[in-house]
């Protein structure tokens, strides 16, 4: 296990992509040290700014993180595999593109977490900031794959375009969550905000907690005591379950329980 | 002597309209034609007020004190230098060929590069890079257009003349001007009122004053007249909306669900709601009926979009229904762009970089992402450590929080006068005024490049921004080319970044940022 910690406090971002387990696998320690990341404008080696030690007798995780990294961006950038766990915040693009194993932070992550992941596991015990597994500006393939979890509240835009894969919030989402989502699963535990499911043409958003205002262009489909969150786990209803973008000819769902959402009783007259 | 100079270019906004008339005596703007309030305001006035900076300024012990340009342009380079991550902002009032300097500055210093869109129109182009545009030049609108729709914008007063020269007042080669019918509607008021007045007089003493039923009006029956028509849609009746033919109160932050709807009623889908936003699906639908029915129209959209909840997604939807509408007939949709070369500003970088605004060269080659590198969200997160602004005033309309970890750090300004920002520098450069003492390049609202007219001479020694750029830019290169040999000779000690002299400023920020 690679254990890392700041030398100091970052006032410029880091981008630091090569904190990675890929990167770090078959690298002596040495050269793991001359590894170059920059610290605003300026090339550094991944030694200058962090002090890096190793311990040969634990395997996993393969790199923990302690300190304040919410400056650093790009950590897991890329990883097909291995196991990172940071003991602190979380900077912007964390786990990025991620291709499989884990990201595990004990903090908050910046925004862009988990962008254009394909498959594997980010694990969140705080908040995580806006765009999370949303993609890059101008994209439109979003998370393909995989699970990402945060156990407090996420910003606005989260996973955008999603195309698979499931996404749980213990907290309350933003506005625009699952905008433009082809396929996959939203799960919120709490309330949501305005414009949920904007776009949509497919794929589902259960949500357990209030809806702010739902898009007028979702219609009603049906209410139903159950729907599926994976192959392991239902979410209890009733859930309203409204069919839309209808501007966008769409079919995504969105499942709003009824026992918190009664706003929603004027639907019923349409069912 | 008095000369008259014809087709001068307004530098003021996105309209650049190029027929002004100026009169100049003794090197002095004394009188103009054909110019709007704000254009006499700046042109005829505002350039020669005693606010203007003549000479460069470097804040020692507290205080500015003029220094020589040479002194300046070294300070500027050897903070800029001596940075970690620099970021340079503004750029909107100055011409192309600063711009195109200020990226090389940027490349050169490995530094954030952000304009004053990144405030106003940024999500309309972030808007644009998500689905596409469906525009057209202000002279095609002009010729062509018979329905205008102005959303969420009040060009009356923040673009005067757009509705005059580009829109519904002007006579087109294919459409009329609506001029007539509005004087007409205004006498047809008045004497509706003089009629009321008289009834009120003979008749009811005293009226209990009735609830009103709806916010919004229903649409009226000349909505169906031939030729040209002009709605508006906005939260308040502004001044815009009271020469259009109807006027659509919306609830604040609802553009977006009115965007979905009116796509919805365009492709002949039912709503399962009753209003949205505040207005009736009844009256929306009649709205649709007009925007299908119409020869060819033109949704104008302000910073009522761009700056209200959901920002480039409003803009995004209104695109959306652009594009719906053009299944059916022919539509076009423009952005209201402010500062008159902000869209240069988005052109120049985008044809340097690939990237209109939001840039970082930190890495060596230009990244992008708003709200990653948007000069706002870099200040608040407190990313950079020396800042250069030149033609801006962020000291006006930043957030405090932005300008407070702003001022923790070095500040460049290069503006003409002393405005709040300039007043806050470390090192204050003078600069003339684009578009009245210096020529050069900008684009109007629709992308449609314009020359800048030099009017009058600036004062003795006061340069142009461009100058001072290059200049800074020549500084810089010299300052890293020693560093290098420097560096090859003996390895580099590593230094803490160095903060301001002086503590942070909050009673100025307070009083001049808020």
């Amino acid at each position: 296990m690679i254990t890392i910690t700041p030398k100091r406090v970052f006032t410029v971002p880091v981008q630091a992509a090569c904190i990675s387990a890929d990167v770090f696998a078959g690298k002596p320690l040495e050269e793991i040290k001359k590894l170059s990341i920059t610290e605003g404008k300026e090339t550094i080696t991944l030694d200058d700014a962090f002090n890096i030690t190793e311990d040969k007798t634990i395997e996993t995780p393969n790199i923990t993180l302690t300190g304040d990294f919410s400056k650093v961006k790009r950590i897991g950038q890329g990883m097909k595999t291995g196991e990172i766990i940071i003991n602190g915040d979380a900077g912007m693009h964390t786990g990025e593109k991620l291709a499989g194993g884990k990201i595990i932070v004990n903090g908050n992550s910046g925004g862009w977490t988990g962008s254009e992941m394909k498959k594997g596991l980010i694990e969140i015990h705080g908040n995580s900031g806006d765009y999370t597994a949303s993609p890059y500006r101008g994209t439109s393939t979003g998370m393909k794959g995989g699970v990402i979890t945060i156990d407090g509240n996420v910003g606005t835009d989260v996973g955008c375009y999603l195309q698979g894969g499931i996404i749980r919030i213990k907290g309350s989402a933003g506005r625009y969550l699952g905008y433009h989502m082809l396929d996959g699963t939203i799960f919120v535990e709490k309330d949501c905000a305005i414009r949920a499911g904007a776009c949509m043409t497919g794929g589902k958003i259960i949500i357990n907690g209030t809806i702010e205002l739902l898009m007028p262009t979702f219609t009603i489909d049906s209410i139903k005591p159950k729907v599926k969150i994976d192959a392991t786990q239902n979410a209890q209803g009733p859930f309203y379950v409204f069919l839309g973008d209808i501007a966008e000819r769409g079919t995504g769902k969105i499942f709003a329980l009824k026992a918190t959402n009664p706003a929603f009783k004027d639907y019923e007259k349409y069912l | 002597m008095t000369k008259i100079i014809k087709s001068v270019v307004c530098p003021i906004c996105g309209c650049l309209c190029d027929d002004l008339e100026v009169t100049v005596e003794n090197n002095e703007i004394i009188k103009m034609k054909n110019g709007c309030a704000v254009c006499e305001a700046k042109m005829v006035h505002g350039y020669k007020s005693e606010e203007r900076i003549l000479e460069p300024h470097i804040r020692k012990d507290g205080k500015l004190v003029p220094v020589s340009m040479d002194e300046a342009i070294n300070k500027a380079a050897q903070i800029l230098t001596d940075s970690k991550y620099p970021l340079l902002f503004g750029w909107t009032s100055s011409a192309s060929e600063t711009q195109h300097v200020g990226v090389e500055l940027a490349e050169e210093l490995g530094s954030a590069l952000d304009n004053c869109c990144s405030v106003c129109h940024g999500p309309s182009v972030m808007a644009t890079q998500e689905i596409g545009i469906p525009t057209a030049t202000l002279g095609q609108i002009r010729h062509r257009a018979d329905l205008i729709v102005y959303w969420a914008c009040n060009p009356w007063s923040s673009h005067p003349r757009h509705v005059e020269r580009y829109t519904a007042f002007t006579d087109g080669r294919f459409e009329k001007s609506e001029f007539k019918d509005y004087v007409q509607k205004l006498k047809a008021k008045a004497s509706q009122k003089k009629v009321a007045a008289t009834i009120r007089r003979t008749q009811v003493r005293y009226q209990p004053s009735r609830p009103q039923s709806a916010t919004v009006e229903a649409p009226p029956q000349t909505l169906a007249k031939a030729g040209r028509k002009m709605i508006v849609f906005d939260v308040m009746k502004t001044m815009t909306a009271e020469v259009a033919d109807y006027f659509v109160k919306v609830e604040p932050n609802r553009d977006y669900e009115i965007f979905g709807a009116m796509r919805c009623l365009v492709n002949d889908q039912e709503l399962d709601v009753d209003s949205v936003g505040g207005i009736p699906v009844d009256y929306l639908k009649e709205i649709a009926d007009v925007m299908v029915n119409a020869e060819f129209g033109a949704i104008f959209f302000g910073l009522g979009l761009t700056q209200s909840i959901g920002r480039f997604r409003n803009v995004e939807l209104a695109i959306a229904l652009t594009r719906d509408l053009n299944r059916k007939t022919k539509f076009v949709v423009s952005p209201m762009r402010g500062h008159f070369n902000v869209t240069g500003a988005n052109t120049v970088f985008a044809w340097q970089t690939g990237y209109p605004f939001a840039l970082d060269f930190s890495q060596g080659y230009p990244q992008y992402n708003p709200g990653e590198f948007t000069a706002i969200d870099l200040l608040r997160r407190e990313d950079n450590d020396a800042t250069l602004v030149i033609s801006a005033d962020p000291g006006a309309h930043f957030p405090k929080s932005a300008l407070q970890n702003m001022m923790k750090y070095p500040l460049i300004t290069i503006n003409p006068d002393w405005n709040a920002i300039s007043r806050l520098g470390d090192v204050v450069f003078p600069t003339q005024w684009c578009g009245i003492e210096q020529a050069g390049t900008a684009y109007r609202m629709d992308s449609v490049a314009i020359s800048l007219k030099k009017v009058v001479e600036a004062p003795k020694g006061v340069p142009t921004d461009e100058e001072i750029l290059r200049r800074i830019l020549e500084k810089v290169r010299t300052i890293k080319a020693q560093k290098t040999t420097k560096e090859n000779k003996e390895p580099q000690k590593e230094e803490a970044p160095k903060k301001r002299r002086l503590k942070p400023q909050e009673e100025n920020v307070k009083a001049e940022g808020d």
